[in-house]
């Protein structure tokens, strides 16, 4: 392995790393801790629309959810390889560590609660992955991983499409657009957390000098909410941001961070909070991640089983 | 005066919900007609258990309904003559590889 010094000095002439030994030690720290939540990611956030599934109403729009499902396993199959060149144990990551220490977001961990919410992840949430990702392929400095990235883009922009197409049905009835209202009261403010702690509030970042990525939460965030504000004017959905042409910038009209209220499941836009409780959020994780975690394991055992008895 | 063109052109520029190329350089438009101010589509999908029929189906219809001379559509799905490879334009073939998919 090189010092980070070494290592930065080749990254400014455009270095590509390759293999264990182009990388720092921190490099090698933070690329594991990034993919780790990448792949996390990816695999829990199938869980909430399998069971989301019965709320789809025709058998054509549930083939494409069971495609996204697809997709999404697929992605989390080239993190978790990605991790396994890395020399991770990747059988004990997904089957055997605790399910509080899986690094997925919040959101994840829920249930979703009609077909309405189900687009919506895919129109908003998907679109946080897309906008995350798609900063990585076009900034990493890890080879392996950029050249794994060019069909995962694809593939996520095939998610936020069947979002932005379900949605524009679903508002041309009066009930359908209160149901995508109430659902983006809620989920809006769960992709504004996705980009993680507001730059003010932290460290230089060691990813950005290390070209393992290259914007900043706030510079992806307000990327995001340009693309989703975008979408939501034009099927006239409020969200709880404006425009402001000085600043140049999203600017949020209701103090962010706020209390979120999990029995409710809304966020209490009277009681603000630090970045820190947010964080702590986070790490208690959500309701379902037991759950979800516990189903993981469930099938690989049972098909286990099958396996010895049809040998046996 | 509708235009065979037009027609084309419209159908050109529907995209696969998955991957962003054109049904028409898929090859997923086996034929389509002109009587009048009437558009008949025949359209085949890539797999029976294509994820996205419905969604392609409306895009489709959508899509020829905005050329102005047109006053109604109907879309035919045909397995007949079956998909494969060989149906994509070079078009398509090209942008599948810069997407890391070949064919």
């Amino acid at each position: 392995m090189v010092s980070n010094d070494e290592l930065m000095h080749k990254l400014a002439a455009g270095f590509v790393v390759e293999t264990e030994q182009d990388m720092s030690e921190d490099y090698h720290r933070l690329l594991i801790q990034t993919l780790t939540i990448t792949a996390d990611t990816e695999l829990i956030s199938i869980f909430s629309i399998l069971d989301a599934l019965k709320y789809v109403p025709t058998l054509n729009r549930r083939l494409t959810e069971l495609a996204i499902i697809q997709d999404e396993l697929g992605h989390a199959h080239i993190a978790y390889r990605l991790l396994k060149h890395l020399g991770v144990d990747v059988d004990a990551l997904i089957y055997e560590r605790d399910a509080s220490e899986f690094r997925n977001p919040y959101l994840m961990d829920l249930k979703l609660q009609n077909y309405a919410e189900l687009l919506t992840l895919h129109a908003l949430l998907d679109r946080a992955g897309y906008v995350l990702l798609g900063d990585i392929f076009h900034h990493t400095s890890y080879g392996p991983w950029k050249r794994a990235l060019t069909k995962v883009d694809a593939e996520e922009g095939f998610h936020v499409r069947n979002g932005e197409s379900g949605l524009r049905l679903l508002v041309k009835t009066d009930e359908g657009r209160a149901a995508v209202q109430a659902a983006v009261d809620w989920m809006f403010v769960m992709g504004l957390d996705f980009f993680g702690m507001a730059d003010h509030l932290k460290k230089r970042s060691l990813q950005l000098d290390l070209h393992l990525k290259g914007e900043t939460n706030d510079q992806m965030r307000q990327r995001w909410m340009k693309s989703t504000v975008r979408f939501l004017d034009s099927i006239q959905i409020r969200t709880p941001v404006h425009w402001d042409p000085e600043q140049d910038a999203y600017l949020y009209d209701f103090p962010y961070p706020c209390q979120w209220d999990e029995a409710e499941r809304r966020w209490r836009f009277d009681q603000p909070i630090e970045w820190s409780q947010v964080l702590s959020r986070f790490k208690r994780h959500g309701p379902y991640r037991r759950e979800y975690v516990q189903t993981l394991r469930q099938g690989r055992e049972t098909y286990q089983k099958l396996l010895r008895e049809g040998v046996a | 005066m509708l235009r065979e063109e037009d027609v084309k052109t419209a159908l050109q520029s529907v995209n696969d919900p998955e991957i962003p190329v054109s049904v028409w350089d898929l090859g997923l438009v086996t034929n389509f007609g002109i009587e009048g101010h009437r558009v008949s589509v025949q359209l085949t999908f890539t797999a029976l258990g294509c994820s996205c029929m419905d969604w392609i189906l409306d895009d489709v219809k959508a899509a020829v309904l905005r050329v102005p001379e047109v006053s109604a559509v109907e879309v035919e799905v045909v397995w007949d003559p079956p998909w494969t490879t060989d149906r994509m334009t070079a078009k398509a073939r090209q942008q599948l590889a810069a997407w890391g998919i070949q064919s």
